[in-house]
């Protein structure tokens, strides 16, 4: 069976069965960076998140949990995760549960001291965030203009360590204008450019400006244009999907994502969240519903996230709309955006619209080319 | 032959795990998934049965199933461990 049809038999069988496969531990909220659009990080050295986060023995003790519940994928994510001093005692024990470990990190606080430790025991991958290709959009985006050149520093000790190793990049105003220096970037290291194109407001609702930094609608669907023209001459045209694969796609669809369900994707079906404070959530940008893993044990706050989900009321107006399959609404950002889970959101509509203009148009012009 | 060290077995959702864990991953950065009979061979290299022979004993006390069929299941599964590289050969371990 090939990685793909695993990937998707246990996703199918899990959202079934509301096992928790995929879990996602944000150890710290403590950065090194203080990226402007980032939806919730806290300053390194802010002694207040310290006190509130969980233990190592705590962290590990929750994971071990959540193993034996049949979580088999883990995200290990902050904040910047080597921001904790007990990072190595954490993820060392978590290297030995069985389980499929990847973490995300900014890269800049990697030393070959830590490279050499992580190469010796890898993580499936790791996955480095990239927020310009320039000291000056590290200083402008980052507050940390040094960032730049670090970060790179770390990605280059790790890869060569021989971790498995992806860049991504969150694509914002202040370096859009770099995206393509980020791809090569990359391209010359071997790597593909993952790309974070939707920037959410806090989750927590502290307020920003986030139409000053984040992509209008008109520049978000031009670099999905030029990201998804670029990942498609990827693509192995090759190999044909097989039967077996086929079907479990399409009971994909009639078991995970039914008609009354507001989420479309695996939140509250088998993925979790545990934030820095302890809570368990649906996803990384929603702060509600929550669950308490660490008082009340895994199981009981498991269940009482499912259930909580199931209660979350769908987006009439959006459900009823003719612009929804290009939409990428969620209830997470609706209440982002909006403050509602039953709001439309003005910028994912607006985004929506553009898909559709643009579609239009781009078959305007194959239809003239054609004749 | 036996299992090497740094593989776990773990059955979720119904389907048949082998993951890597610690330095493992070094050389085998993936996972395996084994049927129902072949995590029941794959316990039995753990609990120390040593070569086809032992397997195919084990399968056919285990299953109702002739021994044609065992031989053949058994097979395939070594074959899909050893290309693998879940398992040190007797050759491996020194004692051919």
């Amino acid at each position: 069976m090939k990685w793909g049809q695993l990937s998707a038999l246990l996703g199918m069988k899990s959202m079934k069965q509301h096992i928790p496969l995929i879990g996602e531990f944000e150890l710290t909220g403590r950065c090194n960076l203080g990226c402007k659009m980032c939806y919730m990080s806290h300053k390194i050295d802010d002694s207040k998140v310290l006190y509130k986060e969980p233990s190592a023995k705590e962290w590990i003790e929750l994971a071990r949990e959540a193993r034996d519940m049949g979580m088999l994928f883990i995200l290990l994510t902050g904040g910047e995760v080597f921001a904790r001093s007990d990072f190595r005692e954490i993820y060392t024990e978590i290297s030995m549960m069985g389980l499929t470990t990847t973490i995300y990190s900014n890269g800049t606080l990697i030393t070959p001291q830590i490279a050499s430790w992580l190469g010796s025991r890898p993580p499936s991958q790791i996955e480095i965030t990239l927020y310009g290709a320039s000291q000056e959009s590290y200083e402008k985006i980052c507050g940390n203009g040094d960032g730049f050149h670090r970060a790179l520093r770390g990605i280059d000790l790790l890869l060569d360590q021989g971790v498995n190793l992806q860049i991504r990049t969150t694509v914002v105003k202040d370096n859009i204008h770099e995206f393509e220096k980020m791809k090569e970037i990359a391209g010359i290291r071997g790597i593909k450019l993952g790309v974070v194109n939707y920037v959410s407001p806090r989750r927590d609702h502290l307020g920003k400006n986030y139409d000053e930094m984040r992509l209008s609608p008109k520049e978000l669907v031009d670099l999905e244009e030029i990201h998804s023209a670029a990942q498609a001459h990827q693509v192995n045209l090759s190999e044909p999907l097989s039967e077996d694969s086929l079907n479990i796609h399409k009971e994909l669809l009639e078991i995970g994502f039914q008609e009354d369900d507001p989420f479309p994707c695996s939140c509250g079906k088998n993925t979790f969240w545990v934030t820095w404070d302890g809570r368990m959530v649906p996803c990384s940008i929603m702060n509600k519903p929550e669950a308490y893993p660490f008082e009340e044990g895994f199981l009981s706050a498991w269940e009482s996230l499912i259930r909580q989900c199931s209660q979350i009321p769908k987006c009439k107006e959006c459900s009823a709309c003719d612009l929804k399959e290009y939409c990428m609404t969620c209830p997470a950002r609706l209440m982002n955006e909006t403050g509602s889970y039953e709001v439309p959101a003005s910028y994912l509509c607006q985004c929506a619209k553009e898909r559709k203009e643009r579609e239009g148009k781009n078959y305007e012009n194959l239809h003239k080319t054609n004749n | 032959m036996r299992v090497r060290d740094g593989f776990m077995l773990r059955e979720i959702a119904g389907s048949w795990i082998v993951v890597p864990i610690g330095e493992r991953v070094v050389e085998f950065n993936g996972l395996i998934c084994l049927s129902e009979s072949g995590a029941f061979l794959w316990k039995s290299l753990e609990s120390g049965v040593e070569n086809e022979e032992g397997l195919v004993k084990a399968l056919t006390m285990e299953y109702d199933v002739d021994e044609e069929t065992a031989v053949s299941d058994t097979r395939e599964f070594l074959a899909t461990i050893i290309k693998s590289g879940l398992v040190e050969t007797e050759y491996e371990m020194g004692t051919a």
